[in-house]
């Protein structure tokens, strides 16, 4: 996982930013219109084109049939039921592109959203560094214990939670890519903290096991480690007219691939 | 049925299980294109039921008040018009008593079985208009399938007057138009379905011929018929690719014939569509095309642009092969069409069908609603949209066989066969119509087959397809016992009509070439004896009389012809009559006996508002004649008589009373006599409806508190046809009085 995650970081950071992370427009309009491509191609190959094609078509031909016997309401109700009907199968044709597609758009999306989901804390700025222990590892809150680098103090104490979260609010002195140290019972994790400075990749979460391919940032944390996640409450980058950060990305990069997809499915000649 | 492939389905749900809440907000375009597309539907589907029922109470409400219960006075809560266009009384008699029409003895043996009056005259767009509309030809102004133009003396569609947008906006090489182009039935009065609409009763109408353009109408839809153009516009124009030649042109002729040049196993070239209308220059949109034969030379690829690539085997039919014309600006016009691969060896024959208007994507309205032409090909694929689908013009010209003609026309059948009976499931109340015209148009070409001496045999097979007649009529028969069983309720009545009968073709007789002897009609050339198509050589300051069209003859009238010479009044009258007398005098030379069984004088027949529309003179000719090839398209020609030739052997454009069609229902008659014009006054009453006072038929179904006085098999004594068409060995010997029961 750490060697695709290495990988993947080393190829992504290559190819994205061509023109900084300052300019995010490129990549954003680039990328997504690349997936709808993509996925395009994927789809033809990975799903039954006719058997798509065929449900479509019946599902279009009852909605005619609910407009053309709008008087016969039992004809209105058969119709909505075998549309609703064929909208399964249309989804479970579905399945199976979805399925193929699913590894190499996360690859992609989390690379934008590393990229240009976040930006540094400015400098004189409070944040939260959170820590979830994992409940099976039997790992007492009482056992953690951070320590700050240069530039970087403790704002308030540490404050444990019952269910095993250890929150602390630190306060950025100064600009730097630091490294916070966190030691759990005798094991010891690191944590970077982007601050000032321009635009970058910004390592927010520090993840456990399969997630830790959502966020590239930083080395996941060893699978049988008794720490679940170390994580920032980060600054989320500010998107013009769409959500802030993550979840702006995630819904641009979806809307505009599927409206490159749509746009070109004709093109390619594929059936959606 | 097997839904989905289990395994990979399966597999997919495990893995996409695997993925945690986090993951599934990246899933995207794959996630988005499935459940966006499905969540759109089923909103979509939701709202418009939803709406639907929503306001279905009130929509009742308005109907109650308006209409109250439209069937409250109904004898039928559903009644059946099933249409074969030309099916014949006599050879219906004569394959039920075969005993190869069970379903028809039924029908008939249990309600009736009679000639149905035909229209004058006997053709097809001008009785499917009576049929439409309870009236006769001077009142729905329908005379023939042409009419000449009195301004120019050259042909128009009687139907139909397509004409283009009224503004177009230029922009560089294009022309765009604003709006739709004008397009306008010229049928007069009105479609019964319409009255029906009016009250509430549903209809379903599928190509009852004259309904191009669809007019629109409350309560139902309709499927257009006959007249319906193809994507060029025409009534049919057919493409025929050959690499034989004679003296380096193309071998046939008629339809759209193109030569092609063979390199090794390929051939390439272009199916021509229609006019480009968008360009100021115009001319024709194309599609280039490769065909590459197989090394066993079995089958050849067609590989069309725009299209996925089609196998043709050799002597088969493609399916619907979709045509997409780029008119440029992103324009683009559908059509559909069919390929034959006729031959590979030693010459490449290649035929392709009259391109159709693509019913899923119509470039001109077929249908009323418009989406019911769409709806149709979703239900059951692609079918045949062109109004005289069935291409007898390539097998009239000998570009195609039998077979080729016969699997099309049986494969046009079956669409609408399809499409028929899942319209009997759909109307449970209300009236359905349909008309097939597979009937006439494999009675039309095969005719020749049921007179061993038909002069159009020579040379051509007289075995293989001689009981194609028959064929047909089972098929028809086949349809009629499923429909039976469908429609087997008290509530429904059940009607088989046809427009006309058929008789037999071997004698064209070219009125041109007979008024240019009489003196009535004069050539611009001195000397000259004859002209080209379309009265091109006519001195129209000299002419007094003109045919074009397949029964009538036009007087070349003051004020009302462009270069009009005899004046309206006493010179009219003695003129027509003095033709009338002549023309019923009229001998065949060869046979030296007469061919003109009655002539109509349309102004004394008639008395419609549009009888000053109609031919002057119609001819009612004998069975066994009719207006010549170049008569029907106003050429002189030097013989006035001539054998009929061509594989269209078998016509209707004779006599009216000769060639009846029939009626079959399953209650019975209080008339003996029945007509066609009675039909839609008969379903008028059915629906417990007033006759309006323009329908000129009236009720023949008895009424719930008459009985029926007519009921049973028709006694084919009464068929004037039977034996009258010289050679067609229908009855082969004239039938005794009271020799009906032994049959």
């Amino acid at each position: 996982m750490q060697a695709y995650n290495n990988i993947a970081s080393a190829i992504f950071d290559f190819l994205l930013t061509p023109f900084g992370h300052e300019f995010i427009y490129f990549d954003l309009l680039f990328w997504p219109v690349i997936m709808g491509i993509g996925a395009l191609q994927v789809y033809k190959v990975a799903s039954n084109q006719a058997a798509i094609t065929r449900v479509k078509t019946q599902i279009s031909m009852h909605l005619l049939e609910i407009r053309l016997f709008r008087d016969d309401l039992l004809q209105v109700l058969k119709s909505t039921g075998l549309i609703v009907l064929k909208n399964f199968i249309y989804v479970g044709h579905n399945m199976m592109p979805m399925a193929v597609m699913l590894l190499p758009m996360v690859a992609v999306m989390v690379q934008l959203v590393a990229h240009y989901g976040y930006e540094p804390s400015p400098p004189g700025s409070v944040e939260v560094l959170q820590l979830r222990l994992d409940p099976a590892a039997g790992v007492s809150s009482r056992d953690v214990s951070l320590q700050t680098p240069d530039g970087v103090s403790l704002d308030a104490p540490m404050v444990r939670t019952a269910d095993g979260q250890v929150f602390w609010r630190l306060r950025a002195d100064r600009a730097g890519d630091h490294v916070l140290t966190v030691d759990v019972g005798e094991e010891r994790f690191e944590k970077a903290w982007a601050v000032g400075g321009d635009h970058r990749k910004i390592p927010v979460k520090r993840l456990r096991s399969w997630e830790a391919l959502l966020y590239p940032g930083e080395e996941a944390i060893p699978a049988h480690s008794p720490v679940l996640a170390i994580e920032w409450k980060g600054h989320t980058r500010p998107l013009a007219y769409l959500p802030d950060g993550e979840l702006g990305i995630l819904l641009w990069t979806m809307v505009l691939s599927m409206a490159a997809g749509i746009a070109l499915k004709d093109v390619f000649g594929v059936t959606l | 049925m097997r839904i989905l492939s289990a395994r990979p389905f399966w597999a997919a749900l495990f893995l996409l299980s695997l993925v945690g809440s986090q993951a599934q907000a990246y899933i995207g375009p794959g996630a988005g294109f499935a459940l966006g597309g499905s969540m759109l539907v089923l909103a979509t589907t939701f709202l418009l039921a939803f709406a639907i029922i929503l306001t279905w109470p009130i929509r009742a409400a308005i109907k109650f008040f308006t209409v109250g219960n439209p069937y409250k006075n109904a004898s039928a809560k559903r009644v059946i018009v099933l249409g074969f266009d030309g099916m014949d009384p006599g050879l219906a008699t004569k394959y039920m008593r075969e005993g190869r029409l069970p379903n028809f003895q039924k029908l008939a043996e249990r309600g009736v079985f009679r000639p149905l009056d035909t229209s004058v005259p006997s053709m097809s767009p001008v009785a499917w208009s009576t049929f439409a509309t309870g009236t006769d030809a001077s009142h729905h102004c329908i005379y023939d399938f042409l009419t000449r133009d009195p301004c120019t003396y050259g042909p128009l569609l009687s139907s139909t007057d397509i004409g283009s947008a009224k503004k177009v906006v230029n922009i560089g090489r294009y022309m765009i138009p604003i709006g739709k182009p004008s397009m306008r039935l010229l049928q007069k009065s009105q479609h019964f379905w319409k009255l029906l609409g009016e009250k509430h009763i549903f209809s379903i109408i599928q190509r009852v011929p004259i309904t191009f353009p669809p007019v629109p109408f409350k309560n139902g839809m309709l499927l257009s018929g006959m007249c319906v153009p193809d994507l060029r516009g025409s009534q049919g124009t057919f493409s025929f690719f050959s690499t034989e030649t004679e003296e380096g042109e193309a071998k046939f002729i008629g339809g759209e014939q193109t030569v092609l040049r063979r390199k090794g196993n390929v051939v390439r070239s272009r199916v021509v569509g229609p006019d480009n209308s968008l360009l100021k220059s115009g001319g024709r949109m194309t599609l280039p095309f490769t065909l590459t034969l197989a090394d066993d030379g079995k089958s050849a690829l067609l590989e069309i642009e725009g299209c996925d690539a089609v196998t043709l085997p050799e002597g088969e039919y493609t399916d619907w092969v979709e045509l997409t014309f780029k008119a440029g600006l992103g324009i683009n016009v559908s059509g559909i069409a069919k390929f034959y691969l006729i031959t590979t060896d030693p010459h490449i024959n290649l035929y392709m069908t009259p391109i159709h208007i693509d019913p899923e994507n119509p470039a001109m309205p077929i249908s009323h609603p418009e989406v019911y032409a769409v709806y149709l090909a979703k239900k059951q694929g692609k079918y045949a949209t062109l109004g005289l689908a069935e291409d007898t013009w390539s097998l009239n010209n000998r570009v195609t066989d039998e077979k080729i003609f016969h699997d099309q026309a049986m494969s046009i059948c079956e669409e609408r066969e399809r499409m028929f009976l899942d319209a009997v499931k759909q109307t449970k109340k209300g009236f359905l119509t349909t008309v097939f015209d597979t009937t006439d148009r494999v009675q039309h070409m095969f005719y020749r087959y049921l007179d061993p001496t038909h002069p159009a045999n020579e040379g051509k097979d007289t075995e293989q397809w001689k009981d194609a007649i028959a064929q047909v009529y089972e098929r028809a028969d086949a349809l009629l016992g499923k429909v039976s069983y469908l429609a087997d309720d008290p509530d429904t009545v059940l009607m088989v009509i046809s427009d006309h009968g058929f008789t037999n073709f071997r004698r064209g007789v070219n009125i041109n070439s007979w008024l240019r002897d009489n003196g009535y009609l004069f050539m611009k050339e001195e000397g000259a004896r004859t002209s080209g198509e379309y009265f091109d050589g006519i001195d129209w300051t000299r002419t007094k009389a003109f045919a074009l069209g397949l029964t009538g003859i036009f007087i070349n009238r003051e004020g009302r012809e462009k270069s009009g010479i005899v004046a309206e009044g006493a010179e009219y009258r003695e003129l027509v009559q003095e033709l009338a007398d002549k023309l019923e005098a009229l001998i065949d030379p060869e046979t030296g006996k007469g061919c003109v069984r009655r002539m109509v004088m349309s102004q004394k027949f008639f008395d419609g508002p549009y009888r000053f529309d109609a031919p002057d003179l119609l001819v009612g000719w004998e069975g066994g004649y009719r207006h010549s090839w170049e008569c029907a398209v106003g050429q002189v020609t030097e013989e006035a008589f001539a054998d009929n030739t061509k594989s269209w052997s078998g016509d209707h454009c004779v006599d009216p009373t000769i060639v009846p069609g029939v009626l079959f229902c399953n209650r019975g008659l209080t008339e003996e006599n029945p007509r066609l014009v009675d039909i839609p006054a008969t379903v008028m009453r059915l629906f417990g409806q007033k006759i309006p006072g323009y329908m000129q038929g009236k009720m023949v179904l008895a009424e719930p508190s008459q009985e029926a006085s007519v009921l049973g098999m028709l006694d084919p004594r009464s068929l004037e046809q039977s034996g009258a068409a010289p050679g067609a060995l229908i009855f082969p010997e004239r039938e005794e009085p009271g020799a009906e029961g032994e049959a």
